[in-house]
């Protein structure tokens, strides 16, 4: 995956916000705990938006820098996407 | 001690089948189960299962889809804002039924196969089923619905893993179950017939390992070791009362499916209390959650908290006590009773399920 990479949720996969400010992933037959970084994120996933502007918008909104940004959702991704909850291309 | 929130909600429609799989692991005796919930109870049910902070609904049997209301179900569910999954055996998954679950909100369905040819798999279904839940997989696999094929295993299509696997390569399905028979119910009154033998397993553990490094980023393969063949035991429905819940057709709740084998514990029922009384204050629910209830060796293993003991309705079966260690343990006292069973001998043949 690149920079220019947008991803999106595979069927059946979906986030879902709680009241108390944290969310889940919900997928066929399970729900993974997203703590606020990954879950803003993975708020952005919409096929659309590339990799690059899902970083810009993390960068903008926590402190972190571009480069430890990047790797964190970079690798977010990749194990979704390895567990077929992502889709990159 | 606050009861944790739970996750997940089955919702067990109806025990009819029109199949006879003698690995399922529904209640021997079927005829109490025959007073089934309303749609309006069960859409009751699923709002108060919201509330409570389950987040997936799973609609199971028997065969769920010979509920003609189960669109309704599935709506309702999706109403209360619940991720719903639909686990079936694919044989009335027809196109008009399926789009109706499709537009009720339907995220997933798991569909079952027996093996990976009709003659096996009509055999261990008893019905002449296996060319019709092709047809519905790809029905499932050409629409806006996420999709698992799931193949349960035992020793009568264990040696067929590899080409279970083919068929799903060939059908271009992305998620694959291979669940080895849990002994419950039909299963467990079949279990000496059903046990794969260790060969099997060995054999089928390399089949799995090699596939998935194959196709890998293609399909997720998700194996279930047969537990009687490990050395610590499952980590059953995650802790009892922990997470799942359990709703019977006849609207009796359970901590796990295979629960009602417990008879010495009571049950409630839904029309009777909320769900959420049952879940925070029955004594079914709070008997065994937690690690209190343990005796030794669980009360200070240092896995307490990995496994839970393992299987209450395990340690009743084959001990006559829930609150025992799970045998399949090697550091339960009567893990020798598990080891025995794990060279099956001689040729039985499983006894089919009637509905």
């Amino acid at each position: 995956m690149n920079v220019d990479t947008r991803p999106q949720y595979a069927k059946g996969v979906k986030l879902r916000h709680e009241g108390d400010g944290s969310a889940m992933l919900l997928v066929p037959e399970g729900a993974l705990e997203l703590n606020q970084a990954a879950a803003a994120a993975l708020d952005l996933v919409d096929g659309s938006r590339s990799l690059d502007d899902i970083v810009a918008a993390i960068v903008a909104r926590f402190e972190v820098s571009r480069e430890r940004a990047q790797l964190d959702v970079t690798d977010l991704l990749e194990r979704l996407n390895a567990r077929g909850f992502i889709i990159l291309r | 001690m606050n009861p944790p929130r739970p996750l997940s909600l089955l919702c067990e429609l109806t025990y009819r089948c029109n199949l006879q799989c003698a690995y399922c692991y529904n209640p021997v005796a079927l005829d109490e189960y025959r007073d089934e919930l309303s749609t309006e109870q069960w859409s009751t049910v699923l709002q108060q299962a919201a509330d409570l902070g389950v987040v997936q609904a799973h609609f199971s049997g028997g065969e769920p889809t010979l509920r003609r209301d189960l669109p309704s179900i599935v709506a309702a569910a999706s109403r209360s804002g619940l991720y719903t999954n639909l686990i079936t055996q694919g044989t009335f998954l027809g196109d008009a039924l399926l789009d109706r679950l499709i537009e009720s909100g339907l995220n997933h369905i798991q569909i079952s196969i027996q093996a990976p040819q009709a003659e096996m798999a009509d055999h261990i279904a008893g019905a002449a089923v296996h060319d019709r839940k092709l047809t519905a997989i790809e029905r499932v696999r050409d629409r806006n619905v996420a999709l698992t094929v799931n193949c349960v295993l035992h020793r009568f299509n264990h040696d067929a893993i590899e080409g279970v696997i083919a068929l799903a390569e060939t059908l271009r399905i992305t998620r694959l179950e291979l669940a080895n028979t849990q002994f419950y119910g039909w299963a467990y009154r079949n279990r000496g017939a059903l046990i794969p033998t260790r060969r099997q397993v060995e054999h089928g553990e390399r089949i799995v390992a090699a596939a998935r490094e194959r196709l890998r980023g293609r399909m997720e393969i998700s194996y279930v070791f047969p537990d009687y063949f490990d050395e610590f035991p499952k980590p059953c429905m995650n802790g009892w009362g922990r997470q799942f819940i359990t709703v019977a057709p006849n609207g009796y709740v359970f901590p796990c499916p295979a629960a009602a084998t417990i008879t010495t514990l009571q049950f409630e029922n839904v029309r009777g209390r909320g769900l959420a009384e049952i879940w925070r204050d029955s004594d079914s629910f709070s008997r065994y959650r937690g690690t209190a209830w343990m005796s030794e060796p669980c009360r200070s293993c240092p896995r307490r908290e990995l496994d839970w003991g393992g299987c209450r309705c395990q340690a009743f079966l084959l001990t006559g006590n829930a609150g025992a260690t799970d045998p399949v343990c090697s550091l339960s006292p009567d893990h020798a009773s598990i080891v025995a069973l794990r060279d099956p001998q001689g040729k039985d043949e499983p006894i089919p399920r009637r509905a």
